[in-house]
């Protein structure tokens, strides 16, 4: 096998003591590349193929999210992880948007979770690292999009349906849910692309939910918009929601209108090329709806079929 | 509280053409004895006053009464009168009698509304009045003050915590990665020394099956490669030199952990006095050991210590002082060739501590605020604006002082002057 077909994964961190203990956690089974700097990695990332690229978020050239975003136009194939001992909400909120990342891991790792989280990400990335050149075609004129709103907020609502009626013209249909269970009949009824959902919802915590609709319905983008922020359900909505925008309130209008579009972009890659869902395979959630709901989750009808 | 309306005096007002001879009479009535004057009415409308000053006057004069008595009072009264709405606020109304009427004070005046008479208003009641009004505002002015006093403290507590999270937040960065190699160390060497025990079992096999003698060659050959294989492949995942770098760096971030522990505890000096004699040296040291996180990628750091003598102070407040100048440098820092210069040294009275920076300075409509309370010119949520406020008072009651000289575009210098232990 020559070097650059091996399963490479390359780590980027300012101490290299840190550098040093990865490369010894994996080198017996991948080819592990290392740096301090962040625009020595993105070099690494033009000249050879990297499976998964491993960043820390605090170092002094480049911020972890600065690398992963520009690693998304080096190298898009690349599983991109964050693994950082410093969760500031601005480097979360940024890993998700500007990142996107596949998984969010603090420091001290467990070494056995570890090696699984990158297993996993290596095996999605060799799967798909050479794309079929799936010529994207144009969307069906008629096409309408589907929109699903969950927030108990009337004044999100309204200005959700503003934003729409102004930048998408008439082409989408929005549906606006107030609670889980509504959510859940619309899911039921047609087919949703979109997602746009606070965290909690007429008193009801609705992340469970977000993170098992992701689980059976990848093609599902979910956008979050919401007033609450805490670093450890951020984190949770990146690993085991694969969140595609996390934005938040007070809504600002062009970051949600471009979120709606980039997302409506995730959403007909996998459309078109079902086997990316697998780069948003999400953790099993820790906290999880009840079975009923599952079983319900799971049977929603797509027309779509994946 | 009292209102305009509720001093209004129901008085039956006189007509104008009421003779002069008879109002005598109806100032001598026992309910009209706290009047000064009469009010005159037309239609509802006030007209008039007569005022028993005047009265007295014509009644006091010889033939007075004889004379004028048969004349309507609208000939000798005030046309004039002050007039009062009842809608207007008791200040107002004070405020414009004050201002208006005439001294000695000789008549009252008129409240009216709509246009229409509605009662008399005593001067003596509207100051009562007003006295009664500035007692309840002087009640609610130092129910206010203390409010805001003990509101200013809490905020003064707020800024402390969430200067403290965010250190807290820092150093839970430093210790999180030496923790994150160690931790990760640790596990890798524990599946190593599990290696080490299969090596070592091979090895007893094989070294008894030396010993008993009675092992064929073919068997000993078998033991002999199964050791072999598993100490090759020992030395191929955990290569000796790595091995040794791997215990040196978990020593070496086990030290750094427990730098970070003991510095927390110096800094903090939670255990210590509150008043001592101090090195102020050793305090930056500790302050700079805390900001690390935040000075680290921004600038770098020069020392320049004077020999000092010591300086009676509260060290965790000097300590919370030197701080804020650190991190407010490092914040100020946007280029790549940052530097902070931290130079101190004694005269006969202070020892100074001189902090400067080579970031972007503070423009003078600026600098004349920064010590103020809720000065920020962070974004909002960002920063209290209380930094520098609270260190001002910190330095202010250990009766030293604190300066600043700024040039925009070439940095910042902050001095802190402490008196010396006497």
């Amino acid at each position: 096998m020559l070097p650059a077909d091996r399963p490479t994964i390359l780590f980027v961190d300012d101490e290299e003591r840190i550098l040093r203990s990865l490369r010894m956690l994996f080198a017996a089974s991948y080819r592990v590349l290392m740096t301090t700097n962040g625009h020595e990695a993105l070099e690494i990332l033009r000249k050879e193929r990297v499976h998964v690229l491993v960043s820390d978020q605090r170092m002094p050239i480049m911020t972890g999210v600065e690398l992963l975003r520009q690693a998304r136009e080096y190298s898009p194939p690349s599983m991109r992880l964050l693994l950082t001992g410093y969760s500031d909400m601005e480097a979360i909120i940024g890993s998700i948007n500007e990142g996107e990342i596949f998984r969010y891991i603090n420091k001290p790792w467990n070494a056995e979770d570890f090696r699984r989280t990158v297993g996993e990400a290596m095996e999605i990335a060799i799967k798909l690292w050479n794309p079929a050149p799936v010529e994207a075609p144009p969307p069906a004129p008629d096409e309408i999009l589907e929109i699903l709103l969950l927030d108990d907020s009337p004044e999100v609502a309204v200005a959700i349906r503003a934003l729409l009626d102004e930048n998408f013209l008439g082409a989408y249909h929005l549906d606006w849910a107030t609670s889980q269970a509504e959510a859940m009949t619309i899911l039921e009824r047609g087919k949703v692309s979109i997602i746009v959902s606070e965290t909690r919802v007429d008193g009801e915590d609705v992340t469970p939910f977000l993170k098992t609709l992701k689980h059976f319905h990848a093609q599902i983008v979910t956008i979050v918009l919401t007033s609450f922020s805490d670093t450890s359900l951020l984190t949770d909505l990146i690993n085991q929601g694969q969140i595609h925008r996390f934005l938040p309130k007070p809504m600002r209008k062009t970051l949600t209108v471009r979120s709606i579009r980039s997302g409506i972009d995730r959403h007909r890659e996998i459309v078109q090329r079902p086997q990316l869902s697998l780069r948003h395979r999400v953790e099993p959630p820790r906290a999880t709806v009840n079975h009923s709901m599952i079983s319900r989750i799971r049977g929603i009808f797509h027309r779509v079929s994946i | 509280m009292r209102n305009l309306v509720d001093l209004s005096l129901p008085v039956e007002p006189i007509a104008p053409h009421h003779l002069i001879g008879t109002l005598g009479d109806i100032f001598l009535q026992e309910r009209h004895e706290r009047l000064l004057s009469l009010p005159i009415v037309n239609e509802g409308r006030p007209v008039g006053v007569i005022s028993r000053h005047n009265m007295q006057k014509i009644f006091m004069s010889r033939y007075g009464r004889e004379i004028q008595g048969k004349k309507p009072v609208e000939t000798i009264m005030n046309p004039a009168p002050l007039l009062v709405s009842v809608d207007q606020s008791m200040e107002e109304a004070s405020h414009f009698v004050t201002r208006n009427i005439a001294f000695p004070i000789t008549e009252d005046f008129i409240l009216i509304k709509d246009g229409q008479y509605h009662g008399i208003g005593s001067v003596i009641d509207l100051l009562r009045g007003m006295e009664e009004r500035m007692a309840e505002q002087n009640v609610s002015l130092s129910n206010a003050l203390s409010l805001l006093k003990a509101s200013q403290s809490q905020i003064i507590q707020s800024e402390k915590m969430a200067s403290l999270g965010q250190m807290v937040a820092g150093v839970a960065h430093e210790i999180n990665t030496p923790l994150g190699y160690v931790k990760n160390n640790l596990e890798m060497a524990s599946e190593a020394f599990k290696l080490l025990r299969d090596i070592g079992v091979a090895h007893n096999a094989l070294l008894s099956a030396l010993q008993t003698g009675e092992a064929s060659d073919e068997e000993v050959h078998q033991r002999l490669s199964e050791l072999e294989a598993r100490n090759a492949g020992f030395q191929a995942v955990y290569p000796e030199d790595e091995m040794d770098a791997l215990f040196k760096d978990t020593l070496y971030g086990l030290e750094q952990i427990s730098e970070i522990v003991v510095n927390l505890k110096n800094f903090s000096r939670l255990d210590q006095a509150a008043v001592d004699n101090v090195n102020i040296n050793q305090c930056i040291d500790s302050a700079l050991l805390i900001a690390r996180n935040v000075i680290k990628h921004k600038a770098e750091v020069e020392r320049n210590y004077g020999s000092l003598p010591t300086v009676r102070c509260a060290p965790s407040q000097i300590n919370q002082v030197i701080l804020n100048l650190l991190t407010n440098a490092a914040h100020a820092i946007d280029r790549p060739d940052g530097r902070i210069v931290i130079r101190t040294q004694a005269d006969e009275r202070y020892v100074h501590i001189v902090l400067t920076d080579n970031g972007k300075g503070i423009p003078p409509e600026v600098i004349k605020k920064i010590f103020d309370p809720f000065f920020t010119t962070k974004p909002v949520g960002q920063g209290t604006g209380l930094g520098l406020s609270i260190a001002f008072k910190i330095v202010q009651d250990h009766k030293g002082l604190i300066r600043v000289k700024s040039k925009p575009g070439l940095g910042s210098a902050f001095c802190v002057s402490l008196p010396r232990s006497t």
